[in-house]
């Protein structure tokens, strides 16, 4: 299983190397977010960020942001290949069949994970003051990277349920935006309503953002990033043997 | 090699896809599933190729149970879908490549049979090119080779020529002659091209909905239907052609006379006998042949016998059955698709009517504004809409003389015929090769 899934994602991989304008584009929104919230939110003094500026307590959500719109439209893909019939030449073969599901969510996790360290490379760029030392810096990846899994795996396993692209586009547009807004990725807690706030409490991405946030800004709290990988596995865990499921569910 | 007993597979909403299908493939066999759109041909071969389940049946391939060794199966044969599954995106190489560890080949085995293969197919060239800058009968090509690639021992193709021009057509039934004459392999391959049947099988199986109604060698069907099909084309035609078709039927010999536009099909028992005959009668009523072909029945006609249906809507069946398949277990899809279903049965339902209706209201339209129109079309007309005194009595001679036999107008009634009458010419193009058979 793990040798197929090995080569199946070096088969998306080259894929995507062959078209590298795709991978630039999905870069394109969270650098723009970067740039206008940075520098509209710039003069809120009173934002409780924990003394740093508001770059500093931004760059996550960025970062987070960026593993979200990555991975989301995995499921995308997949309809295509169901149409064009890679996946029954994939299916006749003896692969293993979580292979085929697992390839594709790494696929998408390690692309996230690659794009995030550009983004990253930006907000240095930009003067955030970031602690780039790199254990800190594997940490926070690692949690990018079970984001990117739970994420591509919750879209492949729609894309197999919806069977249609349109109605997947809609659910990815209808599942990315709340999920972030709803998250403590732009506005830190204490500045939330109390609703919304209830709502962050049960948003991954809200613990995709505190992870990233307690290894990378200010001192490193690995309590918090503790808790937030737990939340990241579960998540990951969970979606990941959902997708399997759907998946195997495919043969009728 | 394939054995297959009493195999049922009902759809969600109680279709029957698959209706106590039964058949057997000999090791060296090339066995050919022939029949309409929605017949069953691509979801048995999704059921003997493992990616679809089925209710009823016990299913054979290569020596193992389909339902409770599927691996076994797997690692026996090769599928040639309809869709191409090769990637754009790689090279055929990398495809072939990929392919090969997908079948947990080694290194070493996979190149061997990469360059065996390439060479085959004559694929060398363009081996080391990303698919995209391939050709659509090169892309059937690698995609034949990469399921391939593992030395099955059954190969299932799936309307493996559907899309191609007529010499790629022609050249891949060369391939796949060979790999059949040379390695002996097994394969079962469905298609609705009558004349890739008949060229390409030892066997024809012709199936419709969800049941073969018949299994025998292509000669045999053939011989099956008695009598020979001629042609015949006028130089003009006005009341004589009437008065000679209607004097044919007085002809014991004669089975069926069918107008097809300006062609005129005779169905005879014996071509040889009749031809004369024919010319002789021509003759007698003062009409001038400009053409006359003689040919055999072709599975054509063995067709239209068996399932009283015709081969027309290429490409409906796909789309179709290819969302069942994938629409199974989930929810919403299904019933997307039932509503989606009766939506289009009735619009067909009204189309079709309103369309008819305002294709003669369009044809009358034109020919009263064309008085000197001659052709068969504006006589037509004007019996129905009797606008025109001078040329209904003429018109009205004709359409008394020519009584019995289908008159040139009645072209909605054509898909009765399997040559469909969209193109005068398809059914020429269906027996052309015939003749060179």
């Amino acid at each position: 299983m793990l040798a197929d899934t090995w080569h199946l994602f070096l088969k998306y991989t080259k894929i995507t190397l062959r078209m590298p304008m795709w991978t630039l584009f999905t870069l394109i929104q969270p650098l723009l977010w970067l740039i206008i919230f940075t520098q509209l939110f710039k003069n809120f003094v009173q934002a409780p960020t924990d003394g740093g500026s508001y770059i500093d307590f931004f760059v996550p959500g960025v970062l987070v942001m960026t593993a979200l719109f990555g991975s989301s439209w995995s499921g995308v893909s997949l309809l295509r290949e169901i149409t064009a019939g890679s996946v029954d030449k994939m299916l006749v073969s003896p692969v293993s069949r979580v292979a085929i599901v697992l390839s594709r969510v790494m696929h998408s996790a390690v692309q996230v994970v690659l794009q995030t360290l550009t983004i990253m490379l930006v907000a240095w760029a930009f003067g955030a003051n970031l602690n780039l030392d790199p254990i800190n810096l594997f940490l926070a990846m690692v949690s990018i990277f079970l984001l990117g899994v739970g994420l591509a795996a919750l879209s492949n396993g729609f894309a197999i349920i919806l069977q249609r692209e349109e109605p997947l586009v809609m659910i990815g547009n209808l599942m990315t935006l709340p999920l972030m807004f709803l998250s403590t990725a732009m506005v830190p807690k204490q500045f939330m309503p109390g609703w919304i706030e209830a709502v962050s409490l049960v948003n991954p991405i809200t613990y995709a953002v505190e992870s990233v946030r307690a290894v990378l800004v200010g001192t490193p709290d690995l309590g918090t990033y503790g808790f937030g990988l737990a939340i990241m596995l579960v998540f990951a865990g969970l979606s990941l043997a959902w997708a399997v499921s759907a998946f195997n569910g495919l043969r009728d | 090699m394939i054995r297959v007993s009493g195999l049922t597979k009902i759809f969600e909403g109680g279709n029957k896809a698959i209706d106590d299908l039964s058949l057997k493939v000999k090791q060296g066999e090339i066995l050919a599933l022939l029949g309409p759109n929605g017949a069953g041909k691509t979801t048995t071969i999704r059921v003997l190729t493992t990616l679809s389940g089925f209710d009823k049946g016990e299913v054979e391939v290569a020596g193992f149970n389909v339902d409770s060794d599927p691996e076994s199966v797997r690692c026996a044969i090769g599928l040639v879908a309809q869709k191409t599954g090769v990637d754009h995106f790689l090279s055929g190489r990398e495809n072939l490549m990929l392919q090969g560890r997908l079948y947990r080949m080694n290194t070493a085995d996979i190149e061997s049979r990469i360059t065996e293969l390439a060479k085959y197919f004559e694929l060398d060239d363009a081996l080391d090119r990303t698919v995209m800058t391939y050709s659509g009968g090169m892309q059937r090509k690698l995609d034949i080779a990469t399921a391939l690639i593992h030395k099955p021992k059954v190969l299932f193709l799936d309307e493996p020529t559907l899309g191609l021009d007529i010499k790629s057509r022609q050249n891949l039934w060369r391939y796949i002659n060979k790999l059949n004459k040379e390695q002996g392999l097994t394969i079962l391959l469905t298609t609705h091209y009558l004349e890739e049947a008949d060229h390409l099988s030892h066997r024809v199986a012709i199936i419709n909905q969800g049941k073969i109604q018949i299994i025998d060698t292509p000669e045999a069907l053939k011989n099956d239907i008695h009598g020979d099909a001629v042609i015949l084309n006028f130089d003009s035609q006005g009341p004589e052609t009437g008065d000679f078709t209607y004097a044919m039927h007085e002809d014991t010999e004669i089975k069926d006379v069918v107008w097809q536009n300006d062609k005129l099909h005779v169905y005879v028992d014996n071509g040889g006998s009749a031809v004369p005959k024919l010319v002789h009668l021509a003759k007698e009523k003062g009409l001038v042949i400009k053409s006359l072909s003689l040919s055999q029945p072709s599975l054509d006609d063995v067709f239209l016998k068996y399932t009283g249906t015709t081969l027309d809507e290429v490409g409906e069946e796909e789309g179709d059955e290819w969302w069942h398949q994938w629409a199974g277990k989930s929810g919403g899809g299904s019933k997307w698709q039932k509503n989606w279903g009766q939506w289009q049965d009735k619009i067909e339902a009204s189309g079709t009517e309103a369309g008819k209706a305002g294709w003669q209201d369009k044809m009358q339209e034109w020919q009263n504004k064309d008085n000197s129109n001659q052709s068969e079309q504006a006589n037509l007309a004007d019996t129905e809409n009797s606008q025109q005194p001078q040329d209904n009595k003429h018109n009205k001679g004709q359409q008394q003389a020519t009584d019995k036999p289908p008159e040139p107008d009645k072209q909605q009634d054509w898909p009765q015929q399997p040559w469909s009458g969209k193109d005068p010419d398809d059914w020429q193009k269906w027996q052309q090769p015939d003749k060179d058979k």
